[in-house]
């Protein structure tokens, strides 16, 4: 993991371990040389979980996550370039602000998720042309940025992922999971798969809302700091 | 043969002295033996078919040219502006970190969190830098999202709005001069030097008019870079230094006889008669560094 001692968990989530967890708030005013955890519902840029990564990092510290994956996972293009890259199924996909281009690139319906400063949650499916110039209008915010677009040929399916660890039953699911974990290594995030001819396919990644996580969730982060961290865990 | 992508907004071309800017770039790069090409949102799907990509759009963690030039770096493209370098531009809170870590003489700085965010930490920031003082949101660029406050009203009315996209601002110390400075830095080398003049009446080199969305910006006075003070350029090298390797533009205060970093901008601006005035040869350097 890291040539560092100690391992520091830093959490917003009220986790029930042995291990001693530090409030964000109060890490970001410390000076720890730690490994640092960095466990928070939300790793946006310019978010407090993302400072405290930042955080971490000035300090010269080793991090969990990076502000570089912390970054790039919950932009949809970059997400899907580098988890394909590390061997996760991927559909195809395009970003631009162009509705012809889409047309050209791929016949309906489709699916698109934004790239622009202000939207993270959710995206729109498009099953006609009237469709898909609502979707880019609103998600590029009249055109002023790009979006991404992936063909739809199956549903679309969201899980919660914990350390790589789906909440998700079904084994294809599972294993993007750890795929998606190996490569941005974000201990906390909702993670949206299309699943098609039997094959599932990595589409997006959102943060979690912090009502989102339920005891059970808890009880499984609560169980994977432990483990990580060689010190009891209790229910 | 080096085939250069320019990923570039329609924006790019709204002022006629950045579209010649981007024109000149076009025929040096051809002059020199490169194909250079201009893609825009629509062109992303191509990135693949170059060798090197040189932005030119407004850079943000946030915005598409962050898109670009990671896919670029994940290509392994030689790019300008490299990721890192755009995320650690475009966050001040990131930059100004980095510069107290590593002893770059910078604007007093204080950071503030929206958990702090209170009345005895407004009078404590009084206290200490005087009034007015400046805030900035960490994604500030163009004079843009950074204002002055001189009462706690207004304190809290700028730092709410900037909080809204950031858990973090910036809180620094007013020090007004008639001109920021700004070093060009390409690699580890100066490229140009001007001063960014304030309008008149003014504390920034872009002012919002009154009432209305267009802005006002001071003259630029450009000078040689050889003829520029050598302290000037080992503070602006120095600044550069803990960012990395590729274009910046370095806007300087001189206080007090010497000189301090008010910030590092990646993706710098470049109008033709302005900052390669007195230094032609920028065009060509930078286009030789996209090469290489």
């Amino acid at each position: 993991m890291s040539g560092a001692s100690r391992l520091l968990v830093v959490s917003n989530i009220d986790l029930k371990t042995n291990t001693p967890i530090t409030k964000p708030s109060e890490f970001l005013k410390s000076s720890f040389r730690d490994f640092i955890l960095n466990i928070n519902n939300d790793y946006r840029y310019m978010k407090t979980g993302y400072y405290v990564s930042l955080h971490a990092e000035i300090l010269g510290n080793d991090v969990e996550p990076t502000t570089e994956n912390a970054v790039d996972a919950y932009r949809v293009p970059i997400l899907l370039t580098r988890a394909a890259k590390n061997g996760a199924p991927t559909m195809p996909f395009i970003a631009t602000d162009s509705v012809k281009q889409i047309i050209a690139e791929f016949a309906f319906p489709v699916v698109v998720f934004a790239v622009n400063p202000f939207s993270f949650n959710g995206f729109q499916t498009a099953k006609n042309r009237t469709a898909l110039y609502r979707a880019v209008k609103s998600l590029s915010m009249n055109y002023r940025y790009a979006v991404c677009v992936q063909p739809l040929r199956g549903e679309i399916v969201s899980c919660k992922s914990f350390f790589g660890e789906s909440t998700s039953e079904d084994s294809s699911i599972k294993e993007i999971a750890k795929k998606v974990y190996q490569t941005f290594r974000l201990p906390v995030c909702k993670l949206y798969v299309q699943r098609f001819d039997g094959k599932v396919y990595l589409c997006g990644l959102q943060p979690l809302k912090i009502d989102e996580i339920t005891p059970s969730d808890v009880g499984l982060i609560s169980e994977m700091v432990s483990r990580k961290s060689g010190k009891g865990w209790f229910d | 043969m080096t085939r250069i992508a320019c990923f570039v907004e329609k924006y790019n071309f709204t002022c006629s002295d950045e579209a010649e800017a981007l024109e000149t770039f076009r025929q040096t790069a051809q002059h020199m033996g490169h194909e250079f090409n201009f893609i825009f949102r629509s062109g992303l799907s191509e990135i693949q078919k170059y060798d090197a990509v040189f932005i030119r759009a407004t850079t943000d963690p946030l915005y598409t040219a962050y898109v670009v030039s990671k896919t670029a770096w994940e290509l392994g493209l030689r790019v300008v502006d490299d990721p890192i370098s755009i995320r650690i531009c475009a966050n001040k809170i990131h930059q100004y970190r980095l510069f107290e870590k590593y002893g770059v003489p910078h604007i007093p700085t204080i950071f503030l969190s929206k958990e702090d965010f209170h009345h005895r930490q407004i009078v404590e920031i009084f206290e200490v830098f005087g009034k007015p003082v400046v805030i900035k949101a960490p994604y500030t660029s163009f004079s843009k999202y950074v204002e002055k406050a001189s009462c706690e009203t207004s304190f809290r009315e700028v730092a709410k709005r900037f909080f809204r996209r950031s858990d973090y601002i910036v809180v620094q110390k007013f020090t007004p001069s008639r001109f920021d400075w700004r070093v060009g830095v390409l690699n580890g080398e100066v490229l140009y030097v001007c001063k960014y003049m304030m309008p008149k009446g003014k504390w920034k080199h872009g002012v919002k008019r009154r009432g209305k969305p267009s802005f006002v910006w001071g003259r630029t006075v450009t000078l040689k870079r050889d003829n520029a003070p050598q302290r000037l350029k080992e503070v602006a090298l120095k600044a550069c230094s803990i960012i990395g390797k590729g274009l910046y533009g370095v806007d300087i205060k001189e206080v007090n006889g010497d000189y301090v970093v008010v910030e590092v901008n990646d993706n710098p601006s470049i109008y033709k008669g302005q900052e390669d005035l007195r230094d032609k040869d920028i065009y060509e350097k930078i286009i030789k560094f996209l090469a290489e």
